[in-house]
């Protein structure tokens, strides 16, 4: 056994496979799926995806504030059954979720059924085969669905967020497995999302989200105002985070409705312009707590809130996030947020 | 077989107190209000016990934002330069 704190630890365990599947499960250290046994072979392996030397650390993962080393975040990559080529990507995205501004400590403790979503763009994408067709956010794609995974194991393993214990989430939710696709660049009609982020259309990136959900939005809606009336009117529900705090929700459009907003000459701005304007709540339908809450979280903004301020879901048009994604369909997908967590995009380094 | 312990050592696990306050007499109490309903109402209360009983000099009673939140590095400060002991609010 390696003594040094970053250096991993290795540990017997059983030769069979479903003797040692249950060892995983009875230390807690899988996310109740069978896991890939990280040997010395395989991390070894893993590893070579990065110059990076193992013992590098890359971040450290609230709540226990673990270090997360290369070598630790290769093992738990294995582990979810990732390809050697993946570990950049989850080495950004390790980078990523530890900013200060994406508030990880408050997603991994929090009651909320919150999600860290992975949402790939560049060339990168197509490398990996990460999916932003269609069922992007659904199964069968191998990137997306060891990606994600590996992010959740980092998370609980590094971060030492149990369920029950850390982790308090009331119910959590179905994208806690794994949470990850691309986005649909190729039949966007507007700047890919790393662009609008500052970075080129050249480079690869990972953003990492606080989701607290996916609902579906099916519309056959065919112009531009009615499509913007139908999604203004279903992001405005009175038990969301978004409009308490003033958050940061998403939409993944379709890109047959992103192709109805282009047309009726929208510009990806635009389109978070009408919504945030479109989308506010009257302050009446908060219960009396959210209210005070509310006035808690927005008053130094938005001044005395009444029953009669209409609240936006966003402190500012700007931070309504929208991508393009899936594949042919009237579907739209609204992802409410957390509220209190800001999106974060790293550069995935290729070496 | 030999396999690799995926989890990492908890940062912090042995913590001392920067130092003790002992008694409370003429102290002044720092308070971070979570914005938990009636969190606000419970320390207006615990400020006269605290007065009354104890002795304490003051108590100061700073907001988060919200409750997901940590307070923010100035008012972090202020308490830090003002109080000798604070309680922060954890929950509901």
């Amino acid at each position: 056994m390696n003594s040094s704190l970053t250096r991993a630890a290795l540990v017997e365990a059983p030769d069979d496979l479903d003797e040692l599947i249950e060892f995983f499960h009875a230390r807690r250290w899988s996310d109740g799926l069978p896991i890939v046994p990280p040997t010395r072979e395989r991390v070894a392996r893993m590893l070579s995806g990065t110059t990076k030397k193992p013992d590098d650390v890359i971040a450290k993962i609230a709540p226990g504030f673990g270090e997360a080393t290369v070598e630790r975040i290769a093992i738990n990559a294995v582990m979810a059954g990732c390809r050697v080529d993946y570990l950049p990507l989850l080495i950004a995205a390790s980078q990523a979720m530890s900013d200060p501004q994406f508030n990880l400590q408050g997603i991994q403790a929090t009651t909320n059924p919150v999600a860290v979503w992975l949402l790939v763009n560049g060339p990168i994408a197509e490398q990996l085969g990460v999916n932003g067709g269609m069922n992007c956010l659904g199964q069968g794609t191998v990137a997306n669905a060891t990606l994600g995974r590996a992010l959740r194991l980092i998370m609980q393993n590094i971060g030492g967020a149990l369920p029950g214990d850390m982790d308090r989430a009331t119910h959590g939710q179905p994208g806690k497995f794994s949470f990850c696709c691309a986005e649909n660049e190729a039949q966007s009609p507007w700047e890919a999302l790393h662009i609008e982020r500052g970075f080129t259309r050249e480079q690869s990136t990972v953003t990492v989200i606080a989701a607290a959900g996916t609902h579906n939005l099916n519309t056959h809606a065919d112009n531009a105002d009615e499509l913007i009336k139908v999604i203004a009117d279903t992001m405005a529900f009175p038990a969301s985070n978004d409009y308490w705090i003033g958050g940061e929700p998403w939409l993944v459009l379709g890109p047959q409705h992103a192709a109805i907003l282009a047309a009726g000459g929208l510009g990806k701005f635009d389109v978070k312009r009408r919504l945030w304007e479109e989308s506010k709540l009257s302050a009446g339908r908060l219960c009396a707590k959210e209210l005070s809450r509310t006035q808690s979280a927005r008053g130094a903004a938005l001044g005395t809130i009444t029953s009669e301020t209409m609240l936006t879901v966003a402190q500012k048009a700007e931070d309504i996030g929208i991508v393009v994604a899936g594949g042919p369909g009237t579907h739209t997908v609204y992802v409410a947020s957390f509220g209190d967590a800001r999106a974060v995009t790293k550069v995935i380094g290729l070496v | 077989m030999q396999v690799f312990d995926p989890t990492a050592p908890v940062a912090g696990a042995t913590q001392n107190l920067r130092r003790t306050v002992g008694d409370l007499r003429g102290k002044v109490i720092g308070f971070i209000d979570n914005t938990k309903p009636n969190f606000n109402l419970l320390v207006d209360d615990l400020a006269v016990l605290l007065a009354e009983r104890y002795g304490v000099k003051s108590v100061i009673k700073q907001v988060k934002r919200s409750v997901a939140t940590p307070a923010a590095a100035n008012v972090l400060d202020d308490l830090a330069t003002q109080c000798d002991l604070v309680i922060t609010g954890s929950g509901d």
